[in-house]
């Protein structure tokens, strides 16, 4: 590992769904908004909303997106951890699968069964995430 | 002679066709366990990520525990968390598990009104509901492999109930797989998040680093906390369901031996039974030899 590059870890319940060992830039969102981490960041624990891990390496032009639902990331060492219940590289997400959960998910939201309505927002926030990680539109 | 010698031959079948039977179960048990064992290792991984990171979370702002899974409330309903199997030819996998929650509430002197049972398979939920527990809520049909997706409704119905104190307490009763062939019933505690587990970190040296928090280190625990709770219950309904397989593999491999050993019995029974048989014919025929001369 040179100098100049961090190790990315994208960490779920399955296992580990994406090793990165020269990443030069990791954009995350976090509950406080983007923030870019690049090697020898300091410490950090940030809490992450739904949303796109961006890896990016320059030196190879690499570029990796990485859907995440939530949990948080840990900076340390020069490894950056994401921790989450469930991830997904854009490659592998089923986009027709991700549209139709979205179209679920809203008319559940429409039909408005009180104690449904937040699982139908979380599980609609989750599918427009995937669809946008792959075509780029909401 | 002659039925009883055809009454052997019959019983010599039917036992062969269930020997059959219970060793194809058990090829089945063993394959599922393998397969478990491996996405075990996997999960290991998240699990130690999450661990560590409470740990030192909870380490650092030890204070600040109200409202979070970690303040202790007073105890007024004790929730039990029953993790046994759907499926019998177990062995003594639901027996034992149940048999020990049952001593404990004895040993806790709780009235049936004090006690929320949720159970994770069938047979734990058949069990409480006939004795005339409150079982708030039950799953059945947890798949071999259970995944995240799949427990994640389980988990979080039970944090929910947390939240609302359906029960101030929650603990988890499961077999935990010690190996292939012995399992042990663990009853833990599991709500409220227990610090001292927590201190034991498995890696002291790691998070001694000074972290950036982002947002406060409050916030991150309150979310932090749940997916932790949530790894926990998940982590031994997985292991539960590894003894599940261990115990099932097992019951059938005893099977098998008792059918092999049923069979050679009857064996040793036909080829006697034969025998005398033959020898009746011969007496019989130099009776008649003798008789005629």
């Amino acid at each position: 590992m040179s100098e100049h590059t961090l190790h990315v870890k994208v960490v779920t319940p399955n296992g580990i769904i994406f090793d990165y060992e020269t990443a030069s830039l990791v954009v995350l969102d976090t509950t406080n908004g983007s923030e870019g981490i690049m090697a020898n960041h300091a410490p950090i624990i940030a809490a992450m909303q739904v949303s796109e891990v961006k890896v990016v390496d320059e030196e190879s032009s690499f570029e990796e997106i990485i859907t995440i639902s939530g949990g948080f990331a840990e900076f340390s060492e020069n490894t950056l951890t994401v921790v989450s219940d469930s991830a997904e590289r854009a490659q592998d997400i089923d986009v027709k699968r991700a549209q139709e959960a979205k179209e679920r998910a809203e008319k559940h939201i429409a039909a408005s069964d009180t104690d449904d309505v937040v699982r139908a927002q979380a599980a609609l926030m989750r599918a427009v995430n995937r669809i946008h990680a792959v075509t780029g539109s909401k | 002679m002659a039925a009883s010698l055809q009454d052997i031959q019959r019983r010599i079948a039917s036992t062969s066709k269930t020997r059959q039977i219970t060793s194809a179960m058990q090829m089945v048990s063993t394959a599922k366990l393998s397969q478990i064992q491996r996405h075990g290792g996997s999960y290991t991984v998240y699990s130690d990520a999450l661990h560590d990171v409470v740990a030192h979370l909870a380490t650092a702002h030890i204070n600040n525990v109200k409202g979070t899974l970690l303040e202790q409330r007073r105890v007024t309903k004790v929730g039990f968390l029953v993790i046994s199997s759907d499926r019998g030819l177990v062995g003594g996998y639901n027996s034992t598990l149940l048999k020990e929650v049952m001593a404990e509430i004895t040993r806790r002197q709780l009235t049936t009104d004090q006690v929320v049972i949720l159970a994770v398979g069938g047979n734990g939920a058949d069990f409480f509901k006939k004795r005339g527990f409150d079982v708030a809520y039950e799953y059945r049909g947890v798949s071999d492999v259970p995944t995240f997706d799949e427990v994640r409704e389980i988990v979080q119905m039970a944090t929910t109930m947390y939240d609302n104190e359906v029960f101030d307490e929650l603990n988890v009763a499961y077999q935990h797989y010690v190996s292939r062939i012995s399992n042990e019933v663990h009853l833990e505690k599991m709500l409220p998040v227990s610090t001292d587990d927590l201190v034991e970190s498995k890696d002291e040296t790691k998070f001694t680093a000074d972290y950036e928090m982002e947002p406060s280190a409050e916030q991150i625990l309150s979310i932090v906390l749940p997916q932790y709770a949530e790894s926990l219950v998940y982590g031994t309904i997985l292991d539960a369901k590894t003894a599940e397989h261990a115990a099932s593999a097992n019951a059938m491999s005893s099977a098998t031996d008792n059918a092999k050993e049923i069979i050679d019995s009857l064996g040793l029974k036909y080829n006697r039974a034969r025998q005398s048989a033959i020898t009746t014919e011969i007496t019989e025929i130099t009776g008649g030899m003798a008789a005629l001369n």
